[in-house]
């Protein structure tokens, strides 16, 4: 019997060894020197510069990387950031020239004309012209990609983009768009003379799907094992890659994983951060704080949150670094009132603190006449480390005697309440927060939209709506700024929600491999940075 | 005879309408239950920690609901859905863009192969400890090995998966820390190949095959101790017969009975097990593609995925069926004449 179990499984698992090993990878290319891969001849071939330099990072399968066919969640936007460009890209400081070389505005920003680089190819040979700009435009009307612009999107928007010559574009707007950079660096330009058949972009998976002007090709994709890999292209318009192997692995844990050589990058807790310290060929970068938690008030759902007051007296008695300790093992930087976050590029640093101060909570909810009342809500939260700030929430405001009922769902469902308006108070966490400050305009201006995703129930104040306007249409930079400063000003005075704290992790490197590693300015991530695998 | 035959077949009939009807219950559930579930497909607004998600505003949601057909009335995604089912498509993925059947079937394989081999090694290992200890009843063999497989099956396997990595991936160097496979590599042949495999697959399959032992080896145990205790096993021995028939003819055979529904029973659990095995050595296999299935909301791979999953629990059903009666003669009919025996 015994005998005869061992038989049949070794021949079921042989059977299925056997169909695995023949399961093949989406797309072959020409291998650069195998023994480039064994971490410790890493090293050696450094030193000896004709070596190619292979890079290996966490993977994970975040789609076929092009426009339509990565996921919406996670890193795929990154992954199709080696192979595509697009007109205009980020560095440290702000926009930068990219694709799009220079440029003429006129008609008070309702017309630009973009001068292009004139000798970019793409990966199969073909050279790239403005054709493939007007071109890209027109297609993402039809078919909108994974991450779509609205802008470009609408007719009565974006009224025409032509090609002037081969290396020359226009783009007639209705309107004058301050976002306009930060919209052009979200579009991948796609050859024309490849993606004009191709009617259903979302099931091209095509070897020349993945054909771009970028840096890098895609030579090696596989979904079920979540690798990727990518090779330097020779012919770049651009800065040099200073990579000439990037490649992507599956990783059970990237602090082993990095210590045994298998990755050369990775995000490490904080309790881990010792075992890399000390070690010469390690360094440890703190990520800026772009992705964060806030606490959303429901103000059309409770009407008493409707009172300034009260909502500064939650500001005063949740103790946003106690959080941070707490909860985010001091790897995180607290919110401000204002918003915007401490390390946006237009944060003001001289707005109220709301220090921890329970007397003037007390106060406050005095003057706002509900002293003494039974003052009870329910706290909407996700799972996992939201439970925890829940709970360290409810405990801090039980000091002033508000009464917090932790309601934990799942992810998606809690979205979906947020998308209704269907809560009292909301705990939520997403990125983004570096981005152009008109997001304070789509967070507590505009009344119901029918989705309150992003939107504050029940919220009205003259002045963010004056100046959250005037945000929307000034394109003037130090116009913009300024009243960027003052509309965080009336903000932190106004609580209507509050920026809880904004995590920091950290990103150690093994610096002998590769030392190019750069944030730019508006985002958190190294590695979806192109600018990070390019010398400049 | 003719009687006799008339309810066989009757019986049969009956059998393959209930199997039918269960299958009809299956696929309508797993076409109600993922769309009953709170959360829009196509609405991501936050994150896990650092996680980044391209948002769709109200009309972008809308547009998807035409383009995947979601804004069509229930009923008529429902018939469509069969209609395509009985074509063998199972749909488009939302999330993963891609046929659902070439997700499953790119992914199926790994898990079968750490779910068959992990079932195949803890059924010979809990026999073999289970009838070690059976005849060392106690003795301190017994006490030892009993104490040492309770304590195993109860420790979660992920953590198991965990010291695994950490002692005999990360500690001692032995076995990869992730993945199924050298990725990039160039194998000089399909032995190589398949050598590399078995190296990735070990810590995996061991995970599983040491949180599903102390199960088998506890009813092995007690269900040849009981077997042990039996009439005939004392009229084995007055016959003479060698102690190695006795055991393993006459002992094991009938104590294996109960282990068939076991197995059966344990394969839903087993590919849980699974799920966790996957997360721990990021091992491609469905159970990590289910988790996320469902976070996301991509109806149509969930449904592919519970459909592949109920069908494989309604056939190691039935292969449990056939195993029992091959193994008890009592289950099978009795012995009418040889040509009712033939049909059997």
């Amino acid at each position: 019997m015994l005998k005869k179990i061992a038989v049949v499984t070794a021949a079921v698992v042989l059977m299925f060894v056997f169909a695995l090993s023949g399961c093949g990878t989406a797309i072959e290319g020409d291998r650069v020197d195998e023994t480039a891969r064994s971490g410790g001849k890493q090293q050696e071939q450094q030193e000896k510069s004709a070596e190619p330099v292979v890079l290996r990072l966490e993977g994970g399968d975040w789609g076929f990387p092009q426009p339509y066919t990565r996921y919406s969640r996670g890193p795929g936007n990154a992954r199709v950031n080696y192979i595509f460009d697009k007109l205009i890209e980020k560095d440290e400081k702000g926009f930068i020239p990219w694709l799009a070389q220079s440029w003429e505005i006129s008609e008070e920003g309702k017309k630009y004309i973009f001068n292009l680089v004139e000798n970019a190819k793409w990966h199969d040979g073909e050279p790239f012209t403005a054709e493939d700009v007007v071109f890209t435009f027109s297609y993402l009307k039809k078919y909108p990609p994974v991450s779509p612009v609205e802008a470009f999107m609408d007719d009565t928007f974006l009224l025409e983009v032509k090609a002037l010559s081969n290396y020359q574009v226009e783009f007639n707007f209705a309107a004058a768009d301050p976002n306009l950079f930060e919209n052009l660096s979200s579009v991948y330009i796609l050859p024309q003379h490849i993606w004009s058949e191709v009617d259903r972009p979302d099931e091209f998976t095509a070897e020349e799907a993945v054909i771009g002007t970028g840096s890098y090709t895609l030579t090696d994709y596989n979904k079920e094992h979540g690798t990727y890999r990518y090779e330097a292209f020779r012919d770049f318009w651009g800065l040099e890659p200073a990579v000439d192997v990037l490649e992507f692995i599956p990783v059970s844990d990237p602090v082993l994983a990095l210590e045994k050589g298998d990755i050369h990058c990775a995000s490490i807790p904080v309790d881990a951060l010792s075992r890399f310290e000390n070690d010469p060929k390690y360094t440890i970068i703190q990520r800026p704080g772009f992705w964060g938690y806030r606490l959303r008030f429901n103000m059309e759902k409770v009407p008493v949150f409707k009172v300034k007051e009260v909502r500064q007296a939650f500001a005063y008695a949740i103790d946003r670094q106690d959080l941070v300790d707490k909860t985010a093992r001091g790897a995180a930087v607290a919110g401000s009132l204002g918003v915007l976050p401490p390390d946006h590029r237009w944060f003001n640093p001289n707005l109220p603190k709301y220090e921890r101060d329970i007397e003037r909570a007390k106060i406050l909810l005095k003057e706002a006449g509900l002293e003494g009342q039974n003052l009870q809500f329910e706290l909407l939260v996700g799972e996992d480390t939201e439970v925890r700030i829940g709970e360290v929430i409810k405990e801090h405001l039980s000091d002033i005697g508000i009464e917090i009922k932790v309601v934990s769902t799942e992810m998606k469902t809690r979205d979906s309440r947020i998308a209704e308006g269907n809560y009292q108070l909301v705990l939520v966490g997403h990125g983004g927060w570096a981005r152009d400050p008109n997001y304070l305009g789509e967070r507590f201006t505009g009344g119901d939209r029918g989705d309150w995703s992003d939107g504050t129930p029940g919220y009205f104040n003259v002045q963010v709506e004056e100046l959250a306007g005037r945000l929307r249409s000034e394109i003037d930079e130090a116009v913009r700024k300024e009243i960027t400063m003052e509309l965080q000003q009336v903000l932190a005075e106004d609580v209507p929600e509050i920026s809880l704290y904004l995590t920091t992790g950290y990103d150690v490197f093994r610096n002998d491999i590769h030392d190019g590693w750069m944030h730019v300015f508006d985002h958190h991530m190294m590695e979806h940075n192109i600018l990070s695998f390019l010398i400049r | 005879m003719d009687i006799l035959r008339g309810k066989k077949r009757s019986s049969s009939i009956f059998r393959v309408v209930e199997y039918f009807l269960t299958f009809l219950v299956i696929i309508s559930l797993n076409f109600a239950l993922p769309r009953m579930m709170p959360g829009e497909p196509f609405l991501h607004y936050s994150g896990e920690v650092d996680e980044l998600v391209a948002f769709y505003s109200k009309e972008q949601i809308q547009y998807y609901h035409e383009y995947y057909g979601l804004d069509r009335p229930l009923h008529e995604q429902y018939f469509s859905y069969l209609k395509d089912l009985a074509e063998g498509d199972l749909g488009f993925s939302y999330y993963y863009k891609e046929n659902v059947r070439t997700i499953i079937l790119r992914r199926l394989p790994w898990t079968m192969f750490l779910v068959i081999s992990a079932m195949g090694l803890s059924i010979i290992a809990g026999i073999i400890l289970g009838s070690y200890s059976a005849w060392h009843r106690g003795k301190w063999q017994d006490s030892v090995l009993y104490t040492a497989l309770v304590v195993f099956s109860e420790i979660p396997a992920f953590l198991v998966g965990l010291a695994l990595l950490i002692w005999l991936g990360a500690g001692l160097g032995l076995f990869p820390l992730a993945g199924a496979a050298t990725h990039f590599a160039n194998y000089d042949s399909i032995w190589d190949k398949i050598a590399d495999m078995l190296h990735h697959a070990a810590l995996p399959v061991l995970t599983l095959t040491l949180s599903r032992t102390g199960g088998i080896y506890l009813l092995v145990r007690n269900s040849l101790g009981t077997v042990l205790a039996k009439d005939y096993m004392l009229t084995a021995r007055a016959k003479g017969l060698k102690e190695l028939r006795i055991r393993y003819v006459y002992a094991l055979r009938n104590a294996l009975m109960p282990l068939c529904t076991r197995i059966a029973i344990q394969l839903g659990a087993l590919i849980g097990g699974a799920i966790l095995a996957e997360n721990v050595f990021s091992y491609p296999g469905i159970g990590v593609l289910m988790r996320s299935a469902v976070v996301v909301r991509d109806y149509p791979l969930i449904q592919g995925i519970f459909l592949v999953l109920a069908v494989g629990v309604m056939v190691a059903n039935m292969l449990a069926d056939l195993a029992y009666k091959y193994i008890d003669p009592r289950t099978r009919p009795a012995v009418i004449g040889s040509r009712e025996m033939e049909e059997f």
